[in-house]
């Protein structure tokens, strides 16, 4: 058997029946991307402190954004947490649109649900507390427990800003 | 003396104590019993700890300083409008009952899940009719005793019983949803205005049920009454009351102090009501019927409304009497009717507050009666109208703030009321100083923010008492409060503040020239066709002039003495010639004698008479060219001088 006939077999080992390759001979890239942002060429991309510090740095330099204990060893419905904190922030974001300026807290403590966070002062007072009780009750009849709002106001959309990158 | 020598001393005399309290005898150690508690008694003796912080907002508002509210408007306002979000949340969720179906809280919690709705097409049961009925939907029971008496269903006398006496309470009307505390507590108290009138829909579907039921019992009978007479149908109500007696029926002790609660309709002379009264009364003993707080309350309601003599007075304290004998205890209610009989605006002084409050006071009291929550806002007033008396005042706001009275406030109509009250008793009885710092200071704005007219009272006591350094505070929350666009309160406190002038080094005079400058730019800033604002007088400008002249603002003044000048036909009436002069004389320490001309010609034309002394100033002190001169001559004479 010459050369070029066994690379050919090892090659057909390698290949399957699709024509499709399985080994990869490069390095791998191990390059995380989750939670961080790339700079821009006029480095005129704002960030807010929480934006600006990575995944690694959250019980280090910044929280959680969910608080609760479905995760932890017994604790109680984990993926049904996971969905409904989704839908809240989802929720958020439209009902409040373009208001929050922060990333939206979400903490459950027995049957409660607190949502925190920074709003602009964009709409008059009357119409946030008009959001905060549709919110309220819209949600608590969504998740049924009991849902309050704990917002804070920003008096400019700049004052949240950490860093531009 | 050194410290070691002192403790000893000390040691020394707690021995000899100790060996003289000592005794020889073995005490019994008594334990207590067992006090059973509650699951929320814990929750229930923190909360007991914790009063009113009058630093913050209202817990119903967000703690931000953009959500708090400053005034009563927006306090309204704020928080209408999270009520109103909440009930866009109900809307969304009654429009898509389907999409509300999943079942996540265990155990199952009903007021999550949306209402059950029934149409004409649905079927239903006898049990669906005293499901809603459990749950106070008017509505809803009308509907499903209709469909089932389309379907010749035949209902148990129990459930038709619980269906009319829901529908007697609340008039055949749909039930305010109890989760709309804000609605409540904000709504104008209406029934003070209805109280006099019948507002019972007479052949409504609580009518036909009673007509519907072939024999009626006494049970029914006092549902039937009972509605009436809270609706005012009083004559309807009485004769179904006879009816009812005629058949031998017992009516219960409610529909009893129903009929008492009507009696001024019933009939006119105050005599024939308070012998209906007694008959009513014998009625009972003779049934055997024990009368409750709900009849002596009724009882004093009646005679509440039968003027002012001496002899329903005697009555009145009767009554009072003769129920306590029974052992029943009186609610505030019974107080507040007591407080009406007794204090009458045209009458004599009467100091039974005082006896009153030493039965009630340092006491929480409950909630028995709906007229409970008339009593604090009646006994402040009686406190500041009636006797005008402070220290009663001070036991009355005591005994509010003790407990949890303050639940018996009423709603936020009543609760400004009674704020105002006793604003005006503590204003005009207190030294200013201690009103502000310990009244004024402590409950505005949080608990109280003061209406137009306590504002003004506050203002008129600042300036009998020359307490000038409160006007900047004042006109501070006059802006917050939005009181200024009142004409008579901006006009008061520019009075207040050209009558007091401050000595020239202290700094309230360059203060009140900002406040002058900020009604100036305030009224300046108006839209003209707006209905019903506040425009510019004579009066208000020439004082405005005043206090930025004492600060030495010569360009601000000229400012407004052109405004002065230029709408001298628009505004109304003239400044005080003081001003006016004070303006002259800084014209002539400015050098600007055309000014001075200006303003010695306005003089003139508004018909000041001493013009001529103005004119004789400014020539002595400045010398005037040809052409002033000229401009002077033409309206005063100056050779005279």
């Amino acid at each position: 058997m010459n050369l070029p006939t066994s690379l050919k077999i090892v090659s057909n080992i390698f290949r399957s029946q699709t024509g499709m390759r399985f080994v990869h001979m490069s390095p791998i890239l191990e390059k995380n991307q989750a939670g961080r942002y790339r700079t821009t060429p006029r480095k005129n991309f704002p960030l807010t402190y929480e934006m600006a510090n990575p995944p690694h740095q959250i019980a280090h330099r910044k929280s959680w954004n969910s608080w609760n204990t479905s995760n932890i060893l017994g604790g109680n419905r984990p993926s049904e947490t996971a969905v409904e904190d989704l839908f809240i922030r989802k929720f958020i974001e439209g009902t409040w649109h373009a208001l929050f300026l922060s990333e939206i807290i979400i903490k459950r403590q027995h049957n409660l649900i607190r949502i925190a966070g920074l709003v602009n002062r964009g709409v008059l007072p009357r119409k946030m507390y008009f959001l905060i009780g549709y919110t309220e009750e819209l949600l608590s009849f969504w998740l049924q427990c009991v849902v309050k709002m704990e917002i804070q106001t920003v008096a400019d959309k700049k004052d949240v800003i950490f860093k531009y990158i | 003396m050194n410290i070691p020598s002192l403790l000893r001393r000390r040691l020394y005399k707690v021995n000899i104590l100790s060996r003289l309290v000592s005794t020889s005898k073995e005490e019994k150690i008594e334990i207590p019993y067992r006090i059973n508690r509650g699951p929320t008694d814990i929750l229930r003796a923190l909360e007991s700890t914790i009063t009113r912080d009058t630093t913050a907002a209202h817990y119903k508002y967000h703690d931000d300083p953009y959500l708090i509210p400053m005034n009563n408007l927006a306090k309204r306002s704020y928080a209408m409008a999270q009520e109103a979000g909440r009930k866009a949340a109900h809307w969304v969720r009654s429009e898509n009952p389907e999409l509300f179906n999943h079942k996540e809280c265990d155990p199952p919690i009903e007021a999550f899940f949306p209402k059950l709705v029934y149409d004409e097409n649905s079927e239903v049961t006898e049990m669906d009719l005293l499901h809603v009925i459990e749950r106070n939907h008017v509505s809803d029971a009308a509907l499903i005793n209709n469909l089932l008496k389309t379907k010749g269903v035949e209902i148990a006398p129990e459930t038709k019983q619980s269906l009319l006496e829901l529908l007697c309470y609340n008039n055949s009307e749909e039930f305010l949803n109890e989760a709309f505390i804000e609605e409540r507590w904000f709504r104008q108290s209406s029934s003070n205005r209805e109280k006099q009138r019948k507002t019972w829909k007479d052949g409504s579907l609580a009518e036909e049920i009673f007509n519907s039921i072939e024999n009626p019992n006494a049970e029914t009978y006092s549902a039937i009454i009972q509605g009436m007479a809270k609706f005012n149908q009083a004559a309807r109500a009485y004769h179904l009351f006879e009816e009812a007696q005629n058949k031998g029926l017992i009516l219960n002790v409610d529909s009893y102090n129903a009929i008492i609660k009507v009696i001024n309709f019933l009939k006119e002379a105050y005599d024939m009501r308070w012998t209906f009264v007694i008959n009513l009364l014998e009625q009972m003993k003779a049934t055997g019927l024990k009368p409750n707080l709900e009849t002596l309350n009724s009882v004093l309601y009646t005679l509440s409304n039968m003027g002012g003599s001496k002899i329903v007075k005697d009555f009145a304290v009767k009554t009072l009497r003769e129920f306590k004998n029974l052992g029943i205890e009186p609610s505030l209610g019974t107080w507040y009717y007591l407080l009406i009989i007794f204090c009458k605006d045209r009458g004599p002084k009467s100091g039974i507050l005082n006896n009153i409050l030493n039965q009630i006071e340092h006491k929480q009291h409950e909630i028995y009666d709906i007229s409970d929550t008339y009593f604090f806002v009646t006994a402040m007033d009686v406190a500041r109208n009636h006797l005008n008396d402070i220290s009663l005042g001070e036991r009355v706001h005591k005994l509010l703030l003790f407990g949890n009275n303050y639940n018996l406030i009423g709603d936020s109509y009543k609760e400004s009321i009674y704020y105002r009250h006793y604003f005006m008793l503590l204003i005009s009885n207190l030294p200013i100083e201690e009103f502000m710092e310990k009244t004024y200071n402590h409950l505005v704005p949080n608990i109280y923010v003061p209406e137009p007219s306590v504002m003004k009272e506050v203002l008129q006591q600042i300036d009998l008492n020359g307490a000038i350094e409160y006007v900047p505070k004042i006109w501070s929350d006059m802006v917050v409060f939005n009181h200024t666009n009142r004409q008579d309160l901006v006009n008061l406190i520019l009075t207040v503040m050209v009558e007091n002038q401050p000595p020239t080094e202290s700094d309230l005079v360059e203060k009140f020239c900002n406040i002058a400058w900020d009604i100036y730019t305030i009224i300046d800033a108006i839209n003209e066709e707006k209905f019903n604002m506040i425009k510019f007088t004579g009066e208000i400008l020439g004082k405005i002039l005043t206090l930025v002249l004492r600060n030495g603002d010569f360009t601000k003044a000229c400012d407004v003495f052109e405004k002065l000048d230029d709408k001298h036909n628009i505004i109304v009436g003239v400044p005080s010639f003081d001003s006016l002069s004070l303006f002259v004389d800084h014209c002539i320490a400015n050098k600007s004698p055309s000014r001075a001309i200006k303003c010695i010609q306005y003089a003139s034309d508004s018909g000041f008479p001493d013009i001529l002394i103005l004119g004789a100033r400014l020539n002595e002190k400045l010398t005037l060219d040809e052409s002033h001169l000229n401009q002077l001559s033409k309206f005063i004479n100056l050779k005279i001088h």
